[in-house]
């Protein structure tokens, strides 16, 4: 016979994570309901000021309800204590009176007068039932004088011993205190006062029920705290509309601005009325205006440079290529003039090139600034591209003394990409880091991953300061002005070479650092189109130092208080063994 | 800036709380107001008189007169005052009674105790005659009990052979209070109740013990005033309306007296009454009074005393005069201290006369004369007028063998006045027509001498030698008699009897065989003898009763044909008879009281 496995174990187990589960969800409900609070309270000016107006107005007028509701329960407990008091002292009289007729507390016909008075005092008729109370204890005689109550119920337990300590020594006093009579449970004014006889004393006592003032209290109090509530919100409700009608125009003003930026420079804004927000609708659109005009001017202050630009290349070209084929005759027939005019001819021809370059350079950025440039994306195996640009550069790099080193993986890399623009881009960059190689190797880097690829160019040149990162890509920039330019180039590579990746919708991006050489890094998505979130490679080379010297390789760093409540980063000291670590 | 608007909000919302819970609070401290006020050491009426205690005897005798002593005061102790003298043992045969059944037997030693000392023991032979019972509203009521001797026996205790005091074994199973105590430790108050016709105010005596403090004493009458009259008193006196009460006690402030009363369906008269009546039942007590009624200041009496000057309840306007039957003749008495009044019957009628009783009201004189026929017989001549009276009326038919002094009633109404006379043994009501009639009075026996008091509302009779008092009332010239109540006397063969006082009568008769003069209270309890040597028994008495106005009685009586006089007793002489002119020597006879 088979026994049938324990449910229980699998259950409990079972219920535990699913608790869990309900708590996370739960927290993450909560977390998410702040979160959007948080970002309404951010981005409404409304709910900001409607919630700062109930605050307000709720701590006003809760003082002022707590301040009119005290006065009346006071009032109300003042008067019921006034009208006890004479009750009090002048029963006390009359009882005093009534047992000044005897010496003895033994005396036969004593308990019959304290009866009596105390039936008399209560107002005769037990069936009158005022609530009130009285009793009388003779605590110095017990056993002696019976307490007497008059109506007949037991509220010996509604006055306290303290109270009686404090009747005992000849003092009035009362309490309030609250108690069950009668099987319902009521609130009564306690007052009590010797009475003074010729034996000694007894205690007079007068329990008057508050169910009517508390009752009135609380129906004070409701209307109080109604009215209250009511005076709060609708101060909420003039507060959202007073806001709405500020907010409303403010937002048309936004939204204006927000398309007017998108270069609907032509939105205005409608003006109503003659106040403030009339004014600033005026103010707004005399604004957008201005703008608009200045845009067009400047809009067209550009356009007429860039086609100045091409004007002049395209001008330019026509007599360079007349001045090219003579000094390609002078350069062809240079051996057989005296060695001066040669070299002459040999450097007309060399800045020719240079001029040549810079002219096509000058027209690529033009179609770029003219919005002309098409991309050409076919899918294309970068390695044969990397592979090409390497081999071109080879002779200068060989004539500068730098070693090329390619890591690139040897199964093919396809990207949807225009393999000129990117053989370009590599051409400069690579031509670039050899020629601020200082002799030091060039490694050149491709990586891939599921929606990109990258190529880093990394030299151990002098490198970049900080903030030059950005610069470099400016048209004619230099990292040293007063440098002269010996080598070719034509200050517009890195920048042709940005519109290029931009081309793309890729990113082209440079880290440097002074004495650690550069790298720069062409992220490109691997179909065309595609927005880039990651680079496979790494920007920063993992061979760059730090800058505040770095962790050890592979150990931990140390992030802690530092000096002058800055916070410190540096490498922790040395494992203890108790390594923080961070699952997932 | 979002945390100070959540603090903010969080502090409204607290307000809003602490609006919502600042009602009156479930408990607080005890909160002290003042001082509370303070006793006011007012003098306190001790005043207290309590019998002796059980060992304050020296002797079985004296113990046994403290035993007869014990329950007097307070009536609701006088049970455990009579157990202190009891033996644990017989506890038990006292029956114990509270509150208002207290009742105490009140007995006349009829000669000394008999105490027999035993071996171990004394036995106690007590002869009584059973007086009444002493209620615990102070009313000495008749008796129940028969008994003639009560019987017990003393344990002493010894101590070196002497008996110091002893314990009661085999008590009686009622207290006993003998008169002697009760007249000791008790004070025969008077108080009032206003007659059936709302004319007159009617006295019944109570009995208030000497131990109840001063102060307590509005409070004991106005409690006696709420109770009722005496039950023999019902013909002749009205309660106080239903449901009448005292609210707690009459309460003194300096000379003030506060009474507060329910007596619910009484107009303004019935308030005013009540004042008065209330005022002539605190006599002895002075200051002022403040009657509430259900307490709203209903009647201020600034001065009980001239409340009582002002409100008379008896219309005794001159001091008394004395007249003789002299010679068949009334003549004026003249002594030498006292103003002699005219005769108030005219010369026409002064003759033949036997006896003759004339009562003044105002100025209007009614006489009722019992004059002799040529035959030897009694006739009643009766005449009413103003001043002298010579008009008069006389019965008719053959007359009586025998009749009395006649007595007029002194009620209020005078119109029709009615007088009582006791003629061949029967009593007999007369009034201007002097036509006789009888009155019943439910007794056996011959009837020998009646006397009306000042009140007009009761009538003391001598029935067979035993004294009665009975009320009566007098409705549109009806007489009402109320049921007798037979007065327990020492004395034998009572011959006349009148009053002596508010609640005394005098009456003539004997004690051991003597013939005397003896003054006693209305209920027969307390007995004074004021002339034991008579002579001869008294055919013969008339009075002029204390009252308020008068402190002290006076009497006249004649015995074997010769009239004396009280205080001080001697005999009327013949030179004090006015006007004997021409009239034959003889003594004064029939003397009485003309008011």
């Amino acid at each position: 016979m088979t026994s049938a496995p324990n449910p229980l174990p699998e259950t409990a187990a079972g219920w535990r994570p699913a608790a869990r589960a309900l708590w996370r969800a739960l927290i993450g409900r909560f977390l998410g309901l702040a979160a959007g609070l948080h970002l309404t309270w951010r981005r409404s000016l409304q709910v900001r000021v409607v919630t700062i107006t109930l605050v307000a107005s709720s701590l006003l007028v809760g003082g002022f309800a707590y301040l009119i509701a005290d006065k009346i329960t006071s009032i109300l407990l003042e008067n019921v204590e006034t009208d006890v008091e004479t009750r009090l002292d002048s029963g006390a009289a009359y009882a005093a009176k009534q047992f000044g007729l005897y010496n003895l507390p033994q005396e036969a016909q004593l308990q019959d007068t304290i009866d009596g008075t105390v039936n008399y005092l209560a107002g005769g008729d037990p069936q009158q039932a005022t609530g009130v109370v009285v009793a009388l204890t003779a605590d110095r005689y017990p056993g002696v004088i019976k307490p007497q109550t008059s109506p007949a119920v037991p509220i010996q337990p509604l006055i306290s011993r303290e109270l009686r300590d404090a009747v005992a020594t000849g003092k009035k006093a009362s309490q309030i205190r609250t108690g069950t009579v009668d099987g319902t449970r009521t609130k009564y004014l306690v007052y009590g006062s010797p009475v003074p006889t010729r034996f000694g004393q007894v205690e007079l006592y007068y329990l008057v029920p508050l169910t009517r003032q508390d009752e009135a209290a609380a129906t004070a109090r409701a209307t109080v705290v109604a009215t209250g509530v009511a005076l709060v919100l609708l101060l909420g409700l003039l507060a959202a509309l007073v806001t709405r009608l500020v907010v409303t125009p403010v937002r048309v003003a936004a939204r204006t601005a927000q398309r007017l930026s998108a270069g609907l420079l032509d939105q205005r804004m409608v003006v109503n009325g003659e106040d403030d927000l009339a004014l600033l609708a005026a103010s707004f659109n005399q604004m957008a205006t201005n703008l608009q005009r200045q845009i067009l001017r400047l809009e067209e202050m550009s356009r007429l440079q860039r086609r100045f630009t091409s004007d002049v290349s395209h001008e330019l070209r026509t007599p360079l290529t007349t001045v090219r084929m003579a000094a390609d005759l002078i350069f062809a027939e240079r051996d057989e003039f005296d060695p001066a005019v040669a070299r002459s001819a040999e450097l007309l021809q060399a800045e020719l090139d240079r001029f040549e370059e810079l002219l096509t350079d000058l027209l690529e950025i033009s179609r770029f600034d003219a919005g002309f440039a098409m991309l050409d994306a076919e899918p294309t195996d970068l390695v044969p591209v990397v592979n090409r640009v390497v081999d071109r550069l080879a002779g200068l790099a060989e004539r500068v003394g730098v070693a090329i080193e390619l890591d690139v993986p040897s199964a093919p890399v396809i990207a949807e990409v225009d393999p000129r623009r990117v053989e370009r881009v590599l051409r400069n960059l690579v031509g670039n880091a050899v020629e601020h190689g200082e002799a030091k190797p060039v490694l050149i880097t491709l990586g891939l991953d599921d929606t990109a690829v990258a190529i880093t160019v990394r030299d151990h040149g002098v490198g970049l300061k900080p903030g030059e990162e950005k610069l470099v890509f400016n048209r004619f920039w230099r990292a040293d002005p007063s440098r002269a330019r010996q080598t070719g180039g034509t200050g517009l590579g890195l920048s042709i070479s940005l519109e290029d990746a931009r081309l793309h919708g890729g990113w082209l991006e440079a880290w440097g650092a002074p004495g650690q050489g550069a790298q720069f890094r062409l992220t490109l998505p691997a179909r065309a189109g595609d927005r880039l979130t990651t680079s496979p490679l790494r920007l920063v080379p993992a061979d760059a130092a730090l800058p505040f010297g770095g962790p050890r390789s592979g150990g931990p760093l140390a992030i802690g208080p530092g000096a002058g409540g800055a916070l410190a980063i540096g490498p922790a000291p040395a494992p203890q063994g108790d390594r923080a670590q961070v699952t997932s | 800036m979002t945390r100070r608007l959540l603090a903010g909000l969080l502090g409204a919302v607290s307000l809003l709380g602490g609006v919502a819970g600042c009602g009156i609070p479930e408990r607080t401290e005890v909160r002290v107001e003042g001082t509370g006020p303070v006793a006011t050491g007012g003098a306190t009426s001790a005043g207290r008189v309590e019998p002796p205690s059980r060992t304050a005897a020296d002797s079985p005798e004296q113990f046994v007169r403290n035993f007869l002593a014990a329950p007097a005061g307070e009536p609701d102790r006088a049970y455990d005052r009579v157990r202190q003298y009891i033996d644990r043992g017989s506890h038990s045969l006292l029956q114990e009674k509270q509150g208002s059944e207290v009742v105490l037997t009140v007995v006349r030693l009829t000669k000394q105790p008999e105490i027999t000392t035993n071996l171990d023991d004394i036995d106690v032979t007590i002869s009584v005659q059973q007086v009444g019972r002493l209620r615990a509203d102070g009313v000495l009521a008749p008796p129940e009990a028969s008994e003639t001797s009560y019987r017990f026996r003393l344990r002493p205790t010894l101590e070196a052979g002497e008996e110091i005091d002893w314990y009661v074994v085999n008590p009686p199973n009622v207290p006993l209070l003998s008169v002697d105590a009760l007249a000791t430790y008790y004070e025969s108050r008077t108080v009032y109740f206003w007659s059936s016709d709302r004319q007159r105010l009617v006295p019944d005596q109570r009995y208030l013990p000497l131990a109840v403090p001063e102060d307590r004493q509005v409070s004991e009458v106005v409690k006696w005033l709420v109770a009722g009259p005496s039950e023999w008193l019902g013909r002749a006196a009205s309660p106080l309306p239903d449901r009448t009460d005292l609210i707690n006690n009459a309460t003194r402030t300096g000379n003030r007296w506060e009474v507060n009363i329910e007596m619910p369906g009484v107009d303004r008269t019935r308030v005013e009454q009540f004042g008065t009546q209330l005022a002539w039942s605190l006599r002895g007590v002075y200051g002022g009074l403040d009657l509430k009624v259900r307490n709203q200041q209903d009647l201020v009496i600034n001065d009980l005393e001239q409340r009582r000057q002002t409100h008379r309840i008896y219309r005794v306007d001159d001091p008394p005069r004395r007249f003789c039957v002299y010679d068949g003749a009334i003549h004026a008495l003249a002594y030498p201290d006292e103003t002699p009044g005219d005769v108030p019957v005219g010369a026409g009628a002064n003759s033949d006369i036997v006896s003759a009783a004339v009562s003044r009201a105002g100025t209007a004189t009614h006489a009722a004369l019992v004059v002799e026929d040529p035959n030897g017989r009694r006739q009643l001549a009766v005449g009413l007028g103003q001043g002298q009276v010579s008009i008069l009326k006389r019965s008719t038919g053959r007359g009586w063998a025998a009749m009395s002094r006649p007595v007029w009633l002194r009620s209020a109404d005078q119109r029709e006045p009615v007088g009582l006379v006791v003629a061949d043994g029967r009593l007999l009501r007369f009034d201007g027509g002097a036509q006789p009639a009888p009155v019943t009075l439910g007794l056996t026996g011959p009837v020998t001498a009646v006397a009306a008091s000042l009140d007009g509302h009761r009538l003391a009779v001598v029935v067979a030698g035993v004294p009665y008092v009975v009320a009566v009332n007098l409705d549109g010239g009806v007489l009402a008699v109320g049921p007798a109540r037979r007065l327990p006397v020492s004395l034998a063969q009572l011959t006349a009897v009148d009053w002596y006082g508010e609640n005394h009568l005098i009456v003539a008769g004997s004690a051991a065989g003597r013939p005397g003069l003896y003054e006693m209270s209305v209920d027969g309890a307390l007995e004074l003898p004021l002339e034991q040597d008579l002579g001869a028994p008294a055919t013969h008495l008339t009075s002029y009763p204390a009252n308020p106005f008068s402190s002290f009685g006076l009497a006249m009586v004649e015995a074997n044909e010769v009239a004396y006089r009280t205080s001080p007793f001697d005999r009327i002489p013949q030179d004090l008879v006015q006007d004997v002119d021409g009239a034959r020597p003889g003594n004064p006879t029939a003397p009485f009281f003309v008011y």
